[in-house]
């Protein structure tokens, strides 16, 4: 029983409730970092990180906080992890730190952490909440990865920084662009939901 | 005794809880900051000294170390601006700053002895189009100026080939216009700044 639901909770966030293509949340840092792969996997791993641990420290805190004053206390240990985040980088991958600028902040106000916390943590026990907190990480991750993999691919002809297609390849340097991350996000969404999300709705 | 707990539950408590919650958290993310900022300082001193060695044309091994060794060996800060002795006589860098499409470019840019010939461009921050503007970074572009002199002219990506004329980034014609412009000026920036010498 306990089994089951730690199990459901890990995969729920990974398929039928994913937090970008069921719940459009993220949408702005999902537009915004995935033009490159190095960055959308640092950025995702900083998402991780932060909705992880902070579920964890509200779910740990959630009977002691003061409700009219909850979403003040999540906004702060959120915004804690998340300058962490930014501080060790700056300090160790200061390239890396440089290439994202403010998008690294900008996970503070990303939806996917705040709405997990209100969600899921403030009902549920730590352990739980911190899986479910780095699954809907990772449930983002790979959208963004995906996403990152098109746009890289297309808009420079190279994956990881390293050139993949030949000389021939003309980039379309649209898909590196703002509008390249809302094509590809609508298409894949669109694609998701046609095929695999219309037959679990069925079944 | 009843409105005063109601008094204290209501009032009392969410302060002190947010209080509490606040200090936690300013203590933590201080602490690590503090920990790591030397970490910070060198990686920014490195970023600098890394830009003077691209524009002064030294080469170096592109870690923190192998900057410093060479930033050491070659490069003399004057003021406002740096100075290296090369086979070919004196060269200077100077840091430069100006309006780029989105927000301001600054640079390092090196001259030859005559301040007139440029040595390198080194870019030190720019916030241009990703993947468009901002290959004013990559170095095709910013070795084209080497041994060149303003005032420059835009041509096509690909065909520049007089003395005066260098490949302007497809797709970034405006932010190739504002570095044209910056570079237009760098000469005479460069002579007000290192001054009679």
């Amino acid at each position: 029983m306990a089994k089951n639901k730690v199990r459901k909770t890990f995969l729920e966030p990974l398929g039928k409730n994913n937090p970008v293509f069921v719940q459009i949340l993220g949408i702005c840092s999902t537009l915004a970092v995935t033009n490159k792969l190095q960055n959308t996997m640092v950025m995702t791993l900083g998402v991780m990180f932060t909705t992880a641990l902070s579920s964890w420290t509200i779910s740990l805190l959630r009977n002691h906080i003061p409700s009219r004053i909850r979403m003040m206390v999540e906004t702060m240990v959120i915004a804690t992890f998340v300058i962490i985040v930014d501080i060790v980088l700056k300090a160790f991958y200061p390239e890396m730190w440089k290439q994202l600028g403010p998008y690294v902040g900008l996970i503070i106000t990303n939806c996917i952490v705040m709405g997990r916390v209100e969600a899921f943590a403030l009902q549920n026990k730590p352990t739980l909440s911190l899986i479910d907190g780095l699954a809907s990480g990772l449930g983002y991750a790979y959208v963004l990865l995906a996403i990152a993999f098109v746009r890289e691919l297309l808009g420079t002809g190279s994956l990881w920084g390293y050139r993949i297609l030949g000389s021939w390849w003309t980039n379309w340097s649209i898909m590196i662009m703002p509008p390249g991350g809302f094509f590809v996000l609508a298409i894949l969404i669109w694609i998701i939901r046609e095929t695999i999300m219309k037959e679990t709705n069925h079944a | 005794m009843k409105v005063q707990s109601a008094f204290y539950r209501d009032r009392i408590y969410p302060l002190l809880f947010m209080f509490l919650t606040t200090f936690f958290c300013i203590l933590l993310t201080a602490g690590i900051h503090l920990t790591t900022l030397d970490r910070a300082n060198a990686n920014e001193l490195s970023f600098a000294r890394k830009a003077v060695l691209d524009a002064a044309g030294i080469a170096y091994v592109n870690t923190t170390a192998g900057i410093e060794e060479a930033y050491l060996k070659s490069i003399e800060e004057a003021d406002g601006y740096f100075t290296t002795s090369s086979p070919d006589g004196k060269r200077f860098i100077i840091p430069l700053e100006g309006p780029g499409l989105w927000g301001t470019i600054s640079l390092m840019v090196g001259f030859e002895e005559d301040l007139q010939t440029f040595a390198g461009v080194a870019i030190v921050s720019q916030n241009e189009t990703p993947g468009l503007g901002a290959r004013i970074e990559e170095p095709w572009f910013t070795t084209q100026f080497e041994g060149k002199q303003a005032p420059f002219t835009l041509v096509e990506e690909g065909t520049a080939t007089a003395e005066n004329e260098v490949d302007a980034i497809t797709g970034a014609t405006r932010t190739s216009e504002y570095f044209r412009n910056l570079a237009n000026q760098a000469s005479d920036a460069a002579k007000s700044i290192v001054g009679g010498e």
